[in-house]
């Protein structure tokens, strides 16, 4: 069975690509969301086992919600993106319970399972 | 032995008529001359050019006798000490008699003397505590030997006369002094206010008057701290006084403080204030110094408010860029590189797939290098830097969004703050006739006039707008103010907003 995606971003076009990409590489992208709250419900719902998380979303910052969803029973593996380097936000990705980060421009399946133990 | 009691009362009487020194003793001469029964008397005076010697200051005659000659060969004359009846009494300082100076050897004015019938001669010193002022001569129309007693009382009337000129002498310096020193402090545009020990006021210049709104016949022998300074600080400034009398020691004086003042209406105000204590004998007085640092004050808040609001203008630029960059061109790129990689991984198995990713990722590029240009040219635009006002506001009026006429603009080039000064003005202006003014037409007229650029854009749009309403005409401003530069918005309620700027310039 194809490993479930959850995407939550606020940038709808980032989205778009973000599925093709995923879903070209077998996954399977079960929801999408563009906040922080219906990404919490989306995950709660779908239990997906990838949250990808853009840091920058309207409501909370991607880095709250990593701690939030990570703290969750069944927690899924929650990568988190950006269009901002990692080093732009410091020790606060490695503290955040996500288990890496990837940048936007060089997201792909493969840039996914790498850091997904 | 005759005494002289009408001649000593006569001059008593002419000292005690007048103030003027010069004045009195010419009355003095007279009194003494007309009470004797003299025919002619002289006042000598060391010269005030040359100290060493005598001239003759002052003379006066009896009706009857032409004295013309004798008079105007003493005026001419300087005598050194011990020359002739008045430098010999000089040197001396005691008075002298001559029975008759016609006959006598030092006397330099014999000639002149037979010729007026002038015979016996005395002279006697004008003494006072500074030592001799000048002397005092007179003259009959016989030879007759030396009355002592007559001289007697002309050197104890010489005394009587040297006192009163000198006590005339200070009191008139000191009184020429005092009006020259009203004059200079009725002139003042600080304040200066006397205040005696107790804390009363002494005196209070118009300058005052003007500034604390009390007149000075209000002010003066009321305690200074009830009248010009507020309640909650006058305990402060008693300690304070209480202190400096107890122990001298000064912990105020002579040093440039910055307080508050209080006017007559209760206003407070702030005031720079120097104290110094005046060196007199008897308890101690102080004069304040005190200016009305309203206007300073103001001043230096507004350059405070508008260096922090340039600061936080330049913060919020920059944040914007961010912001702009971040949303715009950089999310482009990140799709750009997503399109590409997916369509490399289709190229081989679905070509026609891969040919839409690539259609697409030149479409992010195209809008990507769109964007970097629009951000670019608001940061600062090329044209402008390279051509000058004209090209950059011709392409700043053909990208306006509400139709622009530019109506003269000047060729030249002018300093590169002053053209961008200029140029955002212009462009504030577009943006608020189209965003806020919803206006259909604007007109932009940028003329240097009289070494100033004067930038005006009108539109004819619903008008209400405010100089200091929006972020971006405040920023405008604080920018031509800090080129010595003006912004006014005149927009009436009735319509139409005219943006008017003047740049102090030289091209």
């Amino acid at each position: 069975m194809a490993v479930a995606v959850v995407i939550v971003d606020d940038n709808a076009r980032f989205r778009v690509r973000a599925r093709m990409c995923l879903e070209a590489d077998g996954y399977a992208v079960v929801a999408e969301a563009a906040d922080a709250r219906s990404g919490l419900e989306a995950a709660r719902r779908h239990r997906p086992d990838i949250v990808l998380l853009d840091i920058e979303l309207p409501d909370m910052s991607g880095l709250e919600l990593a701690e939030l969803l990570t703290r969750e029973p069944g927690a899924p593996a929650v990568v988190l993106t950006s269009t901002h380097d990692a080093a732009d936000f410091g020790e606060r990705v490695s503290r955040s319970g996500a288990c890496g980060f990837v940048p936007k421009g060089a997201l792909s399946g493969d840039a996914i399972s790498a850091l997904v133990p | 032995m005759v005494s002289h009691p009408r001649t000593e009362q006569a001059v008593a009487r002419s000292l005690a008529q007048t103030a003027d020194p010069r004045y009195a003793l010419r009355r003095a001469l007279r009194a003494i001359g007309e009470s004797l029964g003299w025919r002619l008397g002289a006042v000598w005076e060391p010269a005030t050019d040359a100290p060493e010697t005598l001239t003759c200051v002052e003379t006066w005659h009896a009706a009857d006798i032409d004295a013309h000659e004798f008079e105007a060969a003493s005026r001419r004359m300087s005598l050194a000490a011990g020359e002739g009846l008045p430098g010999r009494v000089w040197q001396s300082e005691e008075p002298a008699w001559v029975s008759d100076v016609v006959a006598d050897a030092n006397f330099p004015r014999r000639a002149a003397a037979r010729r007026a019938g002038l015979h016996a001669g005395f002279c006697f010193p004008i003494r006072s505590a500074r030592g001799v002022l000048g002397v005092i001569e007179f003259f009959t129309g016989e030879p007759r030997e030396l009355d002592a007693e007559l001289l007697g009382t002309m050197a104890a009337l010489g005394d009587q006369i040297g006192q009163a000129v000198e006590r005339r002498g200070d009191a008139e310096v000191l009184r020429a002094g005092e009006a020259r020193l009203r004059a200079m402090l009725d002139a003042a545009l600080d304040c200066v206010v006397t205040m005696d020990s107790e804390g009363c006021v002494l005196a209070f210049i118009p300058a005052a008057e003007r500034t604390f709104g009390y007149a000075s016949g209000e002010a003066v022998g009321r305690d200074m701290a009830e009248l010009i300074i507020p309640p909650e600080l006058r305990e402060r400034h008693r300690r304070g006084l209480a202190r400096y009398l107890a122990t001298e020691s000064p912990v105020l004086l002579d040093r440039r403080l910055e307080i508050t003042g209080m006017r007559a209406d209760g206003k407070t105000f702030p005031v720079e204030l120097t104290i110094t204590r005046i060196d007199v004998p008897g308890p101690p007085t102080f004069t304040g110094y005190l200016r009305d640092i309203t206007d300073r004050k103001a001043a230096e808040a507004d350059l405070r408010a508008s260096r922090a609001r340039i600061v936080e203008a330049a913060d919020e630029a920059r944040r914007r860029l961010e912001r702009d960059l971040h949303d715009g061109a950089q999310q482009r790129l990140v799709e750009l590189a997503l399109d590409l990689r997916m369509a490399r991984t289709r190229l081989d198995e679905e070509p026609a797939r891969a040919r839409e990713l690539l259609d697409a990722a030149l479409g992010d590029l195209e809008e990507a290098t769109r964007e970097l240009r629009e951000l670019a040219r608001g940061i600062h635009p090329a044209a402008l830097t390279d051509g000058g006002l004209r090209p950059a506001l011709e392409a700043l009026a053909a990208r306006s969004s509400v139709p622009a006429q530019l109506v003269a603009v000047p060729d030249m080039r002018f300093a590169a703050q002053v053209e961008a000064a200029a140029y955002f003005s212009v462009a504030e202006g577009l943006t608020n006739a189209a965003r806020h003014a919803a206006a259909a037409n604007v007109e932009v007229e940028v003329v240097q006039v009289n070494g100033a650029l004067h930038v005006e854009v009108r539109d004819d749009g619903r008008g209400g707008a405010e100089a200091d309403a929006g972020s971006g005409l405040r920023g405008l401003a604080d920018r031509v103010a800090a080129l010595d530069g003006e912004l006014v918005v005149v927009s009436p309620e009735s319509g139409g907003t005219v943006v008017r700027v003047e740049i102090p310039c030289e091209s």
